[in-house]
Formats: C-alpha cells, sequence, structure tokens
C-alpha cells in the first residue's frame, strides 16, 4: 500500500480549512479537531512523532467519511484527504490499537464475514451455466432493508436476466477503515476466488462503497476481482432502454427527490444514468436537491458512521434533508443513504424499491 | 502527551485553578458532550491561522493550551458558562473557525476555548425588512448558500468566506471583497445579542436606526472577545443580484490606476469589487492577460439593479480612459472569480521553510500610493524578504484599503524576522498617517501598535473593558488591552 503522502498532508494541514463548509463532519460535530485541516493537522503531528497515539487522536483522525465533499473546493488536485487520513490510520498506527467505537464491529466481521454481527443468510441462488450476472448483497441493505435486495433479483428476473448470488462475505472496505489490513485482505481475497468460480459475465452492486472497494482498493490491496463491476443504476437503465422491463406509474408516488450518494457523485461521476432511469418512470416528477449531482452532500452514512457514532450519523442526516425539496419520496441508490434518511420520518426508497413498485406487478 | 509539546506562551493565572471540578459543573450546562478535556481537542483550538501559530505548528509546539473547549448551543448556556467561569475567575476566548490571522482565538492564559460552532441556525429570515438573524457560530459560506436559497444575498465575501464564521466577522470587524457596493460588516449589522461576562444579556432593537445613545450592542463589533460574547446577529441583505458586469483596464501606474478609481468613487459609483494589483501581483495573477512588464491591472465588478450597474461601468469605462487605461475586457474578473479562493501557494511555501504574511492598512487617497511605495521599500530592506507585494480594494471617498503580502525565507530566526517584519510595516504605515489594520484587527499581535494607533483613545476603551468585564476573564492579552506578561520568545 501507498502510506502517507506526508508532503500533501502537510500542505493540508498549513491551509486554513478552505473546504471547511464542505464538510459535513466539521459542520455537525463543530470541533476544531474534526475539520478537515484539523483532522490533517493532528494526523501530521502523529506522524512526526510529536503525539504519541492515544484513543481521542485515533477518534479524531477517524472523524471521516470519505465524502470528499472537501475535494470540491481543495485546490490541491492531487489531495484526496480521507484516503491520506485512511493511510495513516491502517498503515502507521501501532498494531492492534482499535478505535474502541469500532471494536464490537470488527470482532462481528471477523466472526460472522459482516459488521452487523449475523451471517447472511445464503440467497437461493439458480445453479449452473455461466451466468450473466454475479449479484453482491451488500452487508448494509442485508442487515437493514433485506426486501430491498430480494427486489433485485426479482426484477433481473422480470428481465429474464440469468444471475448467481454472492452473499457470505463483506467487501472488505470497514475492515480497512477499522484499521484490519489482514482480515480486508483476507475478505477480498475470498470475494475474489468466489467470482472467479462464478463463472458471470459481470459483478453487480448497488452499493457505492463495495464498487469503490472491488474497483479501486482491491487492486492497491494486490488483488483484482478479474470481472468487471458495474452499478446498479446504469445497469437496471440499459434493461429499461432495452425493453426488458416494463415501468409503469408507481402507486401513490407522483414525485421523488434523488439524493446523489456521494461516492456515486464523486468518485464514480454517475449522476445521469439514475436521473435518466427515473425519467423512464411515466408521471413521475423529479426534484432536485440544493446542492446535487457532484456537489450532494454526504447523508452522514459513509465510513460506516451509522454503527461507529450513530448519533452524530443521524444528524448529519437531519442536515441533509433539509436541503432536500418535500416529496413523495426521497429515493436513493446507496444501502447507507437508505438506512440514514430515514431519521426524518419520511418515505425513503433505493431504486430498487421504486423500481419494484413500477415495474413489478 | 500534551505535555511533550512545549508551552511556550502560556501565561499562569494564579491560584491554579482546578479544571476537573470545572469541566464537572460545565457539563451539567452544556451537557456531556459539550465539555472536553482531551489533548485532541484542546490541541485543535490552540492557535488560529496567526503565522507564529503556523510557525509554532511546524516546530511541534503549541503556543497556549486551553484547559477546556466548551460548546455551548445557546444564549442560556453561553450566560451560564461565563458566569461560572467568574465564580472561578478563569479565562474564557471565543472561538469561531480559527481563521483570525493575527493570533485573536489564542487561548494565552489556558482555561476555556469557548467553541462557537454549535450555535449555527438561522433564527429569522425577515423577507419584509430584508433583514436575517442568525447565530453566532454560523459558517460564512453556508450563511450566503442560506440567502440565496431564498433569493437573496448577504454582500459579504471575505476570502475566508468558507472557512469563518459569521460571529467571527463581526468580532474582528471583518470586510468582504465586495465591500465597495455592500459595505463593511459594521455597515450591515443591525442588531447584536451578546452575554457580557457576567452572564447578563444584551439585545439592540432591530431598526434601522436609533438615536438613543450610544449603540451599546455595536459595541462589540471588532471587540474580538474581549468585551462579551456575541449570541445573535441581525444582518441587512439584499436581493439576489438582477445584474453583473464585469470590466477591467491596464494603466502605466498604481498612480493613474488611483486616480480613475478615487474620481469614480467620488462621483458616487459603489461598484462591488475594485481591485488593484501592484506590477508584481497583475504579472502573478494575470499570466494570460497579456499585461505588459511593469504595468498595472484594475478590475471592476458591479452588481445590482442593471440600470443602475449600466451606468456605473459606463462611467468607470469613461474615468478609466482619461487616467490613461486600456480596457481589458471581463476575462481577467473572471479570473479573479474563479481564483479569489485559492491560498494554496501560502501552504506551500510554509512547508519550504518560508514565512508568509499579509498586512492590510487604510490610507487617504493623498497618501495611498506614497504608503504602498514607501511600506514595500522598508519591508524589502527586511534581510530575509523576498517578496512584498501589494494591491488596493475596498475603496471610500476618502480613502482605500492596501493589502501586501509578504514572503521572507530569513537567513535566521524566524521569529525575529517576523518581528523586524512587522516593525518595519507598522512603522512605515503610521509614518504616512495609515491606519494600522483595515480589516483583519488586532488580535494578538498588532496589540504591540495600539498605543500608536490610538493614542489616549486606547486608555478609554480599556476603561469599556474593565467597566464590562472587571476580572478580565474575557480573552486576555487581545486587542492591546492588557499586557502580555510572557511575550513569545
Ligand atoms: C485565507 C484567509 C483570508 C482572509 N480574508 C479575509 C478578508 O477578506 N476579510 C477579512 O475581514 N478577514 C479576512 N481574514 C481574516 C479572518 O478570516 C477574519 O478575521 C474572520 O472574521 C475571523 O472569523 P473566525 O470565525 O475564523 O474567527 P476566529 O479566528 O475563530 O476568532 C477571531 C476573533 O473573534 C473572537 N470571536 C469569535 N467568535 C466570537 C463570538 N461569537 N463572540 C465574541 N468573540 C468572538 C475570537 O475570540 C477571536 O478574538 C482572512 C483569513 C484567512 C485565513
Ligand atoms: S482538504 Fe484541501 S481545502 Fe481542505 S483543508 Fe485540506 S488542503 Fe485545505
Ligand atoms: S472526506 Fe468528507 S468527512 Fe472527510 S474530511 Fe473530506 S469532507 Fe470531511
Amino acid at each position: 500500500m501507498a502510506g502517507v503522502n506526508r508532503k500533501l498532508l502537510l500542505d493540508c494541514a498549513l491551509c486554513p480549512n478552505m473546504c471547511r463548509c464542505e464538510c459535513p463532519v466539521d459542520k455537525e460535530y463543530g470541533r476544531e479537531a474534526v475539520s478537515p485541516s484539523g483532522k490533517a493537522r493532528l494526523a501530521h503531528l502523529l506522524l512526526e512523532g510529536h503525539l504519541d497515539w492515544e484513543e481521542d487522536l485515533l477518534e479524531a483522525v477517524s472523524s471521516c467519511l470519505g465524502c470528499r465533499g472537501c475535494r470540491l473546493l481543495c485546490p490541491f488536485p492531487e489531495l484526496d484527504l480521507c484516503e491520506e487520513l485512511l493511510q495513516a490510520r491502517t498503515v502507521e498506527r501501532p498494531p492492534g490499537m482499535v478505535l474502541p467505537a469500532a471494536a464490537p464491529y470488527l470482532n462481528n466481521l471477523k466472526k460472522f464475514g459482516s459488521p452487523y454481527g449475523t451471517r447472511p443468510v445464503a440467497q437461493a441462488s439458480p445453479q449452473g451455466g455461466s451466468p450473466e450476472v454475479l449479484y453482491f448483497i451488500n452487508c448494509t441493505a442485508q442487515a437493514n432493508h433485506p426486501r430491498s435486495p430480494q427486489l433485485v433479483l426479482e426484477l433481473l428476473e422480470a428481465a429474464g436476466v440469468s444471475y448467481r448470488v454472492m452473499d457470505q462475505y463483506c467487501c472488505g472496505y470497514p475492515a480497512q477503515i477499522w484499521g484490519d489490513m489482514e482480515l480486508a485482505r483476507q475478505l477480498a481475497e475470498e470475494n475474489r476466488d468466489r467470482a472467479a468460480q462464478s463463472g458471470a459475465r459481470l459483478l453487480l452492486t448497488d452499493c457505492p462503497e463495495c464498487w469503490h472497494t472491488f474497483t479501486a482498493r482491491y487492486p492497491q490491496w494486490g488483488c483484482e476481482l478479474g470481472l468487471p463491476v458495474v452499478d446498479a443504476a446504469t445497469y437496471f437503465l440499459e434493461l429499461v432502454q432495452q425493453g426488458r422491463l416494463k415501468i409503469t406509474p408507481p402507486e401513490g408516488i407522483g414525485s421523488v427527490t434523488y439524493h446523489d450518494p456521494c461516492i456515486w457523485a464523486r468518485v464514480a461521476e454517475m449522476t445521469a444514468a439514475p436521473r435518466e432511469l427515473l425519467q423512464h418512470i411515466p408521471g413521475l416528477e423529479l426534484k432536485e436537491a440544493r446542492p446535487a449531482g457532484r456537489e450532494t452532500r454526504c447523508c452522514g452514512g459513509g465510513a460506516m458512521f451509522q454503527l461507529t457514532f450513530p448519533e452524530r450519523s443521524a444528524g448529519i442526516a437531519r442536515r441533509r434533508l433539509e436541503e432536500l425539496p418535500p416529496a413523495d419520496a426521497v429515493v436513493t441508490s446507496c444501502p447507507f443513504c437508505r438506512e440514514n434518511l430515514q431519521v426524518g420520518g419520511g418515505k425513503v426508497l433505493d431504486l430498487a424499491e421504486l423500481l419494484g413498485l413500477a415495474a413489478l406487478r | 502527551m500534551i505535555e511533550r509539546l512545549s508551552r511556550t506562551i502560556q501565561e499562569e493565572r494564579l491560584p491554579a485553578p482546578d479544571y476537573e471540578l470545572i469541566a464537572k459543573k460545565l457539563r451539567h450546562i452544556v451537557g456531556d458532550d459539550g465539555v472536553s478535556a482531551s489533548g485532541a481537542d484542546r490541541l485543535a483550538t490552540c492557535r488560529d491561522y496567526w503565522p507564529m501559530g503556523t510557525l509554532w505548528f511546524l516546530e511541534g509546539k503549541a503556543p497556549a493550551l486551553p484547559d477546556l473547549v466548551v460548546w455551548p448551543r445557546s444564549t442560556s448556556e453561553v450566560a451560564a458558562v461565563l458566569r461560572l467561569a467568574g465564580e472561578h475567575n478563569i479565562p474564557v476566548t471565543p472561538y469561531g473557525e480559527g481563521s483570525g490571522a493575527l493570533g485573536g482565538a489564542v487561548p494565552l492564559q489556558g482555561g476555556i476555548a469557548l467553541d462557537m460552532k454549535r450555535m449555527d441556525r438561522v433564527l429569522e429570515l425577515d423577507r419584509d425588512n430584508l433583514m436575517v438573524t442568525v447565530e453566532p457560530g454560523l459558517n460564512g459560506a453556508r450563511y450566503e448558500e442560506y440567502l440565496n436559497r431564498h433569493g437573496f444575498t448577504g454582500g459579504h465575501f471575505p476570502q475566508s468566506l468558507r472557512c469563518s464564521t459569521v460571529g467571527g466577522w463581526v468580532a474582528c470587524r471583518a470586510a468582504g471583497t465586495f465591500s465597495t457596493r455592500y459595505g463593511k460588516i459594521e455597515d450591515m449589522v443591525v442588531a447584536l445579542e451578546a452575554v457580557l461576562p457576567d452572564g447578563k444579556v444584551i439585545r439592540g432593537r432591530k431598526l434601522p436606526r436609533t438615536a438613543t445613545g450610544p449603540r451599546v450592542d455595536h459595541l462589540f463589533i471588532g471587540s474580538e472577545g474581549t468585551l462579551g460574547v456575541i449570541t445573535a446577529i441581525t444582518l441587512r441583505i439584499w436581493p439576489y443580484p438582477e445584474k453583473r458586469i464585469y470590466s477591467s483596464y491596464i494603466f502605466e501606474n498604481i498612480e493613474r490606476a488611483l486616480e480613475a478609481i478615487r474620481r469614480l468613487v467620488q462621483a458616487g459609483a459603489r461598484p462591488a469589487v475594485v481591485r488593484l494589483y501592484d506590477p508584481a501581483e497583475t504579472a502573478h495573477h494575470f499570466p494570460d492577460c497579456e499585461v505588459p512588464a511593469g504595468h498595472v491591472i484594475l478590475i471592476y465588478l458591479f452588481e445590482g439593479a442593471a440600470g443602475i450597474v449600466a451606468a456605473e461601468d459606463e462611467l468607470a469605462a469613461r474615468l478609466a480612459r482619461e487616467e490613461g487605461g486600456v480596457a481589458a475586457g471581463p476575462a481577467p474578473v473572471e479570473r479573479w472569480l474563479e481564483t479569489r479562493f485559492n491560498v494554496s501557494l501560502a501552504s506551500k511555501l510554509f512547508r519550504q521553510g518560508a514565512v508568509v504574511d499579509t498586512i492590510e492598512v487604510t490610507t487617504s487617497w493623498s497618501k495611498a500610493a506614497e504608503i504602498y511605495h514607501a511600506m514595500q521599500k522598508a519591508l524589502l530592506e527586511v534581510e530575509g524578504t523576498v517578496l512584498a507585494t501589494g494591491h488596493y480594494s475596498h475603496v471610500y471617498p476618502e480613502g482605500a484599503a492596501l493589502y501586501l503580502t509578504l514572503v521572507g525565507f530569513p537567513p535566521g530566526d524566524k521569529r525575529e524576522y517576523y518581528r523586524r517584519l512587522w516593525n518595519a510595516a507598522m512603522d512605515s504605515c503610521l509614518a504616512l498617517g495609515g491606519a494600522i489594520s483595515h480589516h483583519h484587527g488586532v488580535g494578538l499581535h498588532r496589540g504591540l501598535w495600539m498605543a500608536q494607533e490610538h493614542g489616549q483613545a486606547l486608555e478609554a476603551l480599556r476603561m469599556i473593558k474593565d467597566a464590562f468585564d472587571p476580572q478580565g476573564i474575557m480573552n486576555p492579552g487581545k486587542l492591546g488591552l492588557g499586557e502580555v506578561k510572557k511575550w513569545p520568545e
């Protein structure tokens, strides 16, 4: 792994926090220690040996959603602060040191292959042949709203797509953010082997963190997945365009606000496909959030904050909800956003759930 | 952990307070998550963007540490915290987003760093009367975003818009880059709510003007945390501008360009943005604008009602022509808009061992060119200075602000260099009748020149401070009001 780019980290530490207005953690916590540059300063002092790794410092440099809001305004094009902080936490911290808030979930991950503490139930998966799609069921949807991955399968069936399911192990990202690289690699290798065995043409995921882990982190960990990875919005859009899914107006939903998940919007730069997909739903009005698209703001669910810092995570979600115009439902395409944006009490659906209403009667 | 970072300037307050007990009492006021004694939080609020603080950071030192960081969520919590601080005679330093450039938020005697950022709500948008009331911890860019969403603008765009709070603007008497049209923060503040050191709350009337004696609430504009804590601010707002016009002109020298600007504002025009760059800054900021070497560029941005801005633009063009200016179109203004928040060079230079700072002063028109030449000369004479450049912004019928940017690679001790640099700047400014600060304020560092700036008036300011804060708990050592016993060495 690359390790920390000390020069860039120091540039950030010396910056007067010119992006802090875009940092959801900064705005929710109101603490200097977790402002973008504040985290970089503490990380710099730790790496230079001016400070010893202690719990409060580890907590501060872990207080990053990985949402890359800071990158929207950062004048250093090569700097990706969340990745530098991640490297500082994984590569530089003393071995065995775990954030107390993450410890139980890391244990779950070791024991069950999911941070949520239950072994994922193997979904019935058609056998034989070489399927078109290997659908990777993410741990968050499986634990919190299992109906949604079920709907993905039903939609695939309805469109006549041959598929197989992969749902036993987490992608490994949570292990990395909590500092256990050995576990992260182990999970990656399991997934790589299972993907290879499936004989599928592509891997389908509806979780942006899993997508990012498969496409960008696995190669960094020396473990290529060996399959093209496609996001659910793009894939379902293709199915709809090919006429393989019949869309009718969903009952009770005349208008939606689309919340762009930050990784899809800023890392994958995937903002058009979900909107196009929504436009295929007859009579549906799309109301744009402000800010939206690439400038979206995190729902507070990044970097597993829902588990480790639930109150803060909910606070960030409440702030995001204030930026969404009223509509019959908020629609999103990430299991974390789907879960977190429910704090306001309104209806929140992921794309599969909305498509389920529109295409599965 | 924190002990490994040496304390270099902290003054002791005697007798030593029992901070464990105080923290316990504070938790009753602001809740468990409203108080922190953790190393991470104390370190993070130990400085602002004063270059001296940056030097300490690079050396792995903490200039001064608060003993506790406290986050109030309401005016009544602020009042209770101040009463408790008074009971225990411990200092309180308000903290916004720490973008202050002069050490104003450095907790010189430890005590409580009162972080205002959890008071960040918009309390009232009064559309009919064009006023908004906000809490002080609201971030500047978020403030403007809120107003834009509702069809308004706040008109206040400091370069630190994205990293400073509305409360910090008021406390520092800040000025934004669009100030020639919208005014400085003191022109925007209608009324303030503030908590006095004894916990009493004062509230100004939300009315355009009063003639009922001096406005006590307005005393807090520029008070830099020394009189009490600002807890709510009512500001003027404007409808989002209907039209914008960009124009720019190239002149042979700053003298002719200054004349064009002076005539324009004295004729009554109010461009939102007026910026005149010296030859070095012209070459640095506008490399693609084909300005002949040694020439200077002047940019204007007009905004507001279409008819008014068109007339202003026309007048500006005529006056520029009469002073020998050559029109250079809108591109330089667009370039400025794109790059105005980019301060990355300072990070890189600090990392490479430089000392970087900016100094802004106010001058009358009659001394405007002379003060630039004199200050630049004085600064370049300080051994180690490699760059002393300048631009004018914020213009008035009476004069303008001059803003100098300094880079030095000092041969010896950086702090000694820094001291000499500032001595040179302040002496040359005062000698030509300039004011030592236009908008960054005083903080810790400029306190050294406050007596020269104010004369007898500083004594009067001290009397006001003593009347508000007889125990001297509010941000001690700042604004040049109190003696700093352990000055950084
Ligand atoms: C890159 C950069 C560009 C800048 N550009 C400009 C500019 O264009 N114009 C300009 O005017 N300034 C500018 N500044 C200076 C600085 O941003 C301003 O002084 C700003 O107003 C400080 O706000 P803050 O919230 O960061 O306050 P802080 O730095 O946290 O505090 C400043 C002072 O105000 C006090 N204070 C803060 N909040 C309160 C409160 N609620 N009640 C009482 N006292 C309080 C603090 O105790 C301290 O003394 C710039 C700074 C930087 C780093
Ligand atoms: S991420 Fe970029 S803009 Fe933000 S504090 Fe760091 S250097 Fe500054
Ligand atoms: S990635 Fe997001 S949470 Fe992390 S520092 Fe940047 S803006 Fe803040």
